[in-house]
């Protein structure tokens, strides 16, 4: 049976390593990374529920998709693998470009209330520094600069709704 | 004695309705579901025999509208109202709004809630109740010289408080007395500042104290007893994640006299119904009264294992005039432990992670119980708290209920939202929470520990199955693309039904 070359990563930026699958009927599977190869037959079942036998090692593995990565469970481990094949990794050099550099907006990560805000335009902020407070369900959380730099606009209002994805802060 | 209560509506949501609602059921009681708009698909309006709307998602409008809830319960016919937790479950004003309207409220007088409301004057009646207080005073000091010898009579470290108000502000710890005198002009200048008041007090300073809780119970006859202590040290920012009973910290002695005394508090306020008596305990095992819980706590399932009872039934019981079944202190019997399941990120500081469940899996097996007021497919609402669960077990011994609970975190399946179920499972392998050595302070130094680092096999795994994951997909797009080329000279329905 045909050979697919797939490429898994956990981080973004990380070197995605490269794992070879050879189908072998009924759910099972030779899957070879960093050159060991194992023996590993998979059966779907409903809700993303994968039951894994990995070198007779049995694994009760749970997934979840959204967008770009799947989410993948295997005893209480969560590991967010990145998973392309050799042309969307092709693809995926050629629109690069992952560094946190230029103009950066903060954005409300989910809908709430500014409780906060913790800098004006023109201050200098360090990476990781707390620039605005957003309170939702009953939490407040400090969202941080993602870089070093210049705060050059504000429109976070202390006190002020804002939906999801809402633009409060820019850095440059 | 009142007539008995054939129905009773439940002025709260989530796992805390549903739980009332389990033992209303159980007692063949009617029950009455109230929700706000954003609660029309939660699972405690199914649970109820009849549900009412009672105003828009924002708690103020809706779960703590007293005038909507009330009219919910007069015209549903309600006998009796019971609070949960939060919410209404404190609130004086409601107690004489449900006894005004002729509704029965399960749960204290509302004088006993009055003395126990605001921390002062609960601090006040307690040391008149003869009940240990954290050492310190009660009123502001005139001047700076009455304060020092306070602080000389009360030793080393101290807490200035501004009296004027709280939230950290105009709080200064103080280690010794050289600092004292700045330390004082910044107490004040600061409580000022945020109040408009400089008035100062001070406190002992407790290091990293446990807390720990006595439950409380007592009938309108008279009668109080406690059903003993429940560890809450396990907290992140004064928010309890892991509690257990029997307290790994407490022999039988201090059980008994921290027993004794939250019987005391709670009958020198003329207690009834269901209440948590809240200490702190420090090194030398010296316990001080932090406040009064006039309410159903969350962690109650963990004295509910140890002593075998329903503590809602009791509850039931007593808001009917009905006495306690027996005086005589009860000995807890095995352990257990309950962790509660947040929606929260805790990798990304605890932000809470609202959204729906794509999939839920509970889990089972021996003596384990899930207090849960979600489903599969259920949106969690962003108005009200992040918890969607609470998991507790219970087993002979404090290591079988550490492992017991470990192995059902285990089989916990959530999919769609970011949950700590991790999280608690680290905290269960801490070496400290092992050994039941752990303080108030415990899971801030823990912290960069508790988020764990992965294991390089198990990611392996996910590596593994995730790129064969993929080649299953693309296998199951290619049969489509050719089982549709195959069935397009036929009918279109059956092409349709294919799919």
């Amino acid at each position: 049976m045909k050979t697919t070359r797939w490429f898994a990563s956990t981080r973004k930026g990380e070197e995605p390593k490269a794992i070879d699958v050879t189908p072998l009927g009924e759910s099972r599977y030779a899957v070879t990374l960093d050159g060991v190869k194992h023996e590993l037959e998979s059966l779907v079942l409903p809700h993303g529920a994968v039951s894994l036998i990995l070198d007779g090692h049995s694994y009760a593995v749970e997934f979840e998709e959204n967008q770009d990565e799947v989410k993948v469970l295997v005893k209480g481990q969560v590991t967010r693998v990145d998973i392309a094949d050799e042309r969307k990794l092709r693809m995926r050099a050629a629109t690069a470009g992952f560094s946190v550099e230029g103009k950066q907006t903060v954005t409300a990560p989910m809908p709430g209330k500014v409780v906060k805000v913790l800098v004006k335009v023109g201050d200098e902020v360090k990476e990781g520094q707390g620039i605005v407070v957003v309170e939702a369900m009953k939490m407040e959380n400090e969202l941080k600069a993602p870089k070093a730099g210049k705060v050059t606009e504000v429109t976070a209002v202390e006190g002020t709704a804002v939906e999801n994805g809402a633009k409060l802060v820019v850095i440059e | 004695m009142p007539a008995r209560f054939k129905k009773i509506l439940v002025a709260n949501r989530g796992e805390i309705a549903i739980r009332v609602m389990r033992t209303c059921r159980e007692l063949g009681l009617s029950t009455v579901a109230v929700y706000s708009e954003a609660d029309r698909s939660a699972l405690h309006v199914r649970q109820a025999d009849q549900a009412f709307c009672v105003g828009p998602a924002p708690s103020r409008e809706s779960y703590l509208n007293q005038q909507a809830i009330l009219d919910a319960a007069k015209k549903s016919g309600a006998d009796a109202i019971h609070p949960g937790y939060g919410f209404l479950s404190e609130n004086a004003s409601f107690v004489r709004a449900c006894d005004a309207a002729g509704i029965a409220f399960v749960g204290p007088p509302a004088s006993a809630m009055d003395s126990m409301g605001e921390k002062t004057r609960a601090r006040s009646h307690m040391v008149k109740a003869g009940v240990p207080v954290v050492p310190g005073a009660t009123e502001p000091f005139k001047t700076i010289d009455e304060a020092r010898a306070f602080a000389e009579k009360v030793g080393f470290p101290v807490m200035l408080k501004a009296a004027g108000g709280g939230g950290g502000k105009g709080m200064r710890r103080v280690e010794k007395m050289a600092d004292f005198e700045s330390a004082w002009r910044a107490a004040k200048s600061e409580a000022m500042s945020s109040f408009g008041n400089d008035a100062v007090y001070l406190e002992k300073y407790l290091d990293q104290p446990h807390h720990v809780e006595i439950q409380v119970f007592a009938d309108s006859s008279g009668n109080c007893i406690h059903l003993n202590e429940r560890e809450c040290s396990a907290q992140r920012r004064h928010q309890k994640v892991i509690e257990e009973t029997p307290s790994p910290i407490l022999n039988p002695e201090l059980r008994a006299k921290m027993g004794e005394v939250a019987v005391r508090a709670a009958k020198s306020v003329g207690y009834v119904g269901a209440g948590t008596v809240e200490f702190l305990v420090d090194s030398t095992r010296s316990f001080y009264f932090l406040e009064m819980n006039t309410r159903l706590q969350v962690e109650h399932p963990v004295t509910e294992w140890v002593t075998g009872l329903d503590l809602v039934r009791w509850q039931l019981d007593v808001a009917q005039g009905g006495k306690l079944p027996f005086l005589e202190p009860l000995a807890p019997r095995g352990h257990s432990i309950e962790a509660r399941v947040y929606a929260e990120d805790p990798a990304q500081n605890f932000m809470p992670s609202p959204g729906r469940i794509q999939y839920l899996r509970v889990p089972g097996g021996p003596n384990v119980r899930d207090d849960s007021g979600v489903f599969a497919g259920y949106e969690v609402p962003r108005f009200y708290d992040p918890m969607i669960s609470k998991l507790s077990v219970w087993a002979p011994t404090r290591e079988q209920a550490i492992a017991r609970l470990e192995r059902a975190l285990s089989e916990y399946v959530v999919k769609g939202i970011t949950t700590n179920l991790r999280y608690l499972t680290a905290i269960l392998r801490h070496p400290d929470f092992v050994k039941g050595d752990y303080d108030t302070g415990f899971l801030a130094r823990a912290h960069e520990q508790l988020l764990g680092k992965d294991d390089a096999k198990l990611t392996e795994v996910a590596m593994l199955a995730a790129a064969v994951w993929a080649q299953q997909q693309q296998e199951k797009a290619a049969t489509k693309i050719a089982s549709a080329a195959s069935g397009a000279s036929g009918s279109m329905w059956r092409h349709g039904r294919r799919r």
